[in-house]
């Protein structure tokens, strides 16, 4: 059953990007995901802190970093286009030393549009890191996520989109993107 | 018994808490809020969202040209009631010479859009005698075009302006800078090609009807076909010409901002293709600031005496560069943006010194509605007020006048708060289920004139108000009393 909502809930978050969302989501996850909140890692910048989790489950070992960003200029145009995913969506956070593998994919979170795109990261340590930048606007604000892989990077997108689509974090969302 | 006095006291509360609501927020009818600054004239500039004014000598004409933003959500495309027309917002242009009594010329239309998405923000004025190969019978005035595109008019009849040239193509513009006695301009753009939506073109544009582009430019990281993190993106540029022989960029807005410093030759004659170490080349140094503070406007002040290092062996000058930031959310929901002061004679470790806020309890700023903080100065060198007095637009706190005498300790010596009017738009926030709106002026440009008056513009549509200094404010920049 758990399994079933949150392939449902990937579906209904990647329904607008049509053949481009199969070509990031190629494939059903085979076990749930589950999101377990650690505390957020990075230093202090100009945005407020996000949350931040990681994954059991479908994406073990998965983590995922969600914020808010309040005073997006792009107001009218929203997440537009691939340049606008790099800047925002907080993977520099993670590496500043970030490649994209592809253009991105046209993605939904409840109302809010936006786009995904995949980065390989070479992290300090030397090793290298898929991740998986989100960003999708509500008029002058934004949630942006930045998902770092280790295991199945379809996997791990899959459940980065839907895990925002919880009540829980809906709530959340609305409440950071109003500032309250 | 008890009960009864409890409501009598909840009902005391309620009616001073409302009280004091009623007091923090502008009424229409109530007068300005002043010190030591007084209004002159007023223009409404046909309710539209003002961005950059710049007054221009010409002729025997002072003429006022001002940037508008888009349109608002209720009027995309308010009514020139000079043509009868639904006109985008693009460019005022207004007859000054009698400020008491400013005379509206003509509206030229913009870009189709609201907010920051369309109008023309941007304007520049240069003449043609002054340019290398201009009309010398021209005076050419440099705008944006919303996002698309620059455009340079000849307003040489300031109420009947004559296209001469138009560089589109382009996914943003913002507030560039024009070199009168070269030509040269620094175009705030949004390249195609280049990952940030905004970075600088440098042009030749000593003859306006033919444009030269020299070479695009931006921070390493920035440029087509990198990688790794992207800077933050360009606000605008304010050159000293090829006698000081600097560029003084400023990046960001509200957050992350850079001061970059550039030599100007170096960037106009270095190798042009966009590689990280040709970006790199002509940049002098930067002054990273606060990851809570941008750079909208970045003034450079050199060679400034400091009466209190006067006595000092080295030192004696100092070159400044102001930093405004501006403010961007409404009612206080972010960092204080305000004005700094960096000491960058020793270019290539600058240093900040001081800086300058309203005191937020001073107007209870953060209730009044709008934005509370700065957005940008007056950038005139004019002698009357250049490195002596500052003027900063400060959204709800209108205009603050600074004494800059000492950048080390800047100090506040005026201000004026226009009163807000019919045609002031709103400013909302949202609350749970909706939204919730106030209404507060929006002072957001100011520039000055060689006369020394003071025009600020307001983008929340309450137009244009020209101002002069009283009392002991006069002192400051050496003016005569009044």
């Amino acid at each position: 059953m758990r399994r079933r909502a949150t392939i449902a809930l990937a579906a209904i978050a990647l329904g607008a990007s049509g053949v481009g969302a199969y070509q990031l989501a190629p494939a059903p996850a085979e076990q749930a995901a589950h999101w377990r909140e650690i505390a957020w890692p990075f230093p202090r910048d100009g945005w407020p802190k996000g949350r931040a989790f990681r994954c059991d489950g479908a994406c073990t070992g998965a983590e995922l970093y969600v914020r808010a960003k309040r005073g997006f200029c792009n107001c009218d145009r929203g997440v537009a286009d691939d340049d606008e995913v790099d800047r925002v969506a907080d993977i520099d956070l993670i590496s500043p030393r970030l490649s994209a593998m592809a253009l991105g994919e046209e993605v939904g979170i409840g109302d809010m549009r936006g786009r995904a795109r995949r980065y390989d990261l070479d992290m300090p340590d030397g090793a290298r890191h898929a991740a998986i930048g989100i960003a999708v606007s509500r008029r002058c604000e934004l949630i942006v996520a930045a998902a770092l892989g280790r295991g199945d990077v379809s996997a791990v997108q899959r459940a980065a989109l839907a895990f925002p689509e919880t009540q829980e974090m809906k709530t959340w969302a609305t409440a950071a993107l109003d500032g309250r | 018994m008890i009960s009864r006095v409890r409501l009598a006291a909840c009902l005391v509360l309620f009616a001073c808490s409302t009280a004091a609501q009623a007091q923090k927020q502008q009424v229409i009818g109530a007068p300005p809020e002043a010190s030591n600054m007084k209004l002159v004239g007023t223009n409404d500039l046909q309710a539209r969202s003002a961005y950059q004014p710049t007054i221009h000598h010409q002729g025997d004409r002072w003429i006022a040209y001002i940037g508008h933003h888009g349109g608002t959500d209720d009027v995309p495309s308010p009514v020139n009631p000079m043509t009868g027309q639904a006109e985008p917002n693009g460019t005022s242009i207004v007859d000054v010479t009698d400020p008491a009594h400013p005379k509206y010329l003509r509206h030229l239309p913009g870009q189709e859009g609201k907010y920051e998405s369309g109008g023309a923000q941007m304007v520049r004025v240069c003449d043609g005698k002054s340019l290398p190969m201009g009309d010398p019978n021209a005076v050419y005035m440099l705008r944006t075009f919303g996002s698309q595109a620059h455009e340079i008019w000849n307003v040489a009849d300031p109420a009947s302006p004559v296209l001469v040239t138009r560089l589109s193509g382009l996914k943003d513009t913002h507030k560039s800078w024009w070199e009168c006695d070269t030509g040269i301009a620094y175009l705030v753009s949004g390249a195609p090609d280049w990952r940030t939506r905004r970075m600088t073109q440098v042009y030749d544009l000593s003859d306006p009807a033919h444009p030269q582009k020299i070479r695009d430019f931006g921070l390493p990281g920035q440029e087509p076909g990198s990688t790794g993190a992207v800077p933050t993106e360009l606000h605008g540029p304010i050159s000293t010409g090829p006698n000081g022989n600097r560029v003084y960029f400023g990046y960001g807005t509200n957050k992350g901002g850079i001061l970059q410093i550039v030599d100007r030759e170096k960037l106009l004659t270095g190798p042009k293709e966009p590689t990280p170490d040709n970006l790199r080349y002509p940049e002098i140094s930067r002054l990273p600031m606060s990851a809570f503070n941008g750079a909208h406007t970045t003034f450079p002040m050199l060679d400034m005496p400091v009466a209190e290092f006067a006595e000092d062996k080295d030192g004696k000058t100092r070159d400044i560069v102001m930093i405004v930031d501006e403010a961007i959310l409404n009612e206080c929901t972010e960092a204080r943006q305000m004005v700094w002061f960096a000491d960058v004679t020793t270019e290539a470790r600058p240093m900040m010194i001081s800086s300058y806020t309203v005191p937020e309890a001073s107007g209870q700023f953060c209730q009044r509605g709008g934005r509370f903080g700065s957005h940008s100065s007056n950038e005139s060198m004019a002698p009357v007020y250049y490195k002596k007095m500052a003027f900063i637009a400060f959204f709800n706190a209108g205009v603050r006048a600074l004494d800059i005498r000492d950048p080390y300790h800047p100090k506040e010596v005026g201000y004026f708060i226009p009163s807000i009017t019919s045609a002031t738009d709103k400013r909302c926030i949202p609350v749970e289920g909706g939204a919730r709106c106030k209404v507060a002026i929006q002072t957001n440009n100011v520039e000055t004139d060689d006369r020394g008056y003071i025009y600020i513009v307001d983008r929340a549509n309450t137009g244009l108000h020209i101002l002069e200094l009283s009392g002991p404010a006069r002192a400051v920049a050496g003016l005569p009393k009044n």
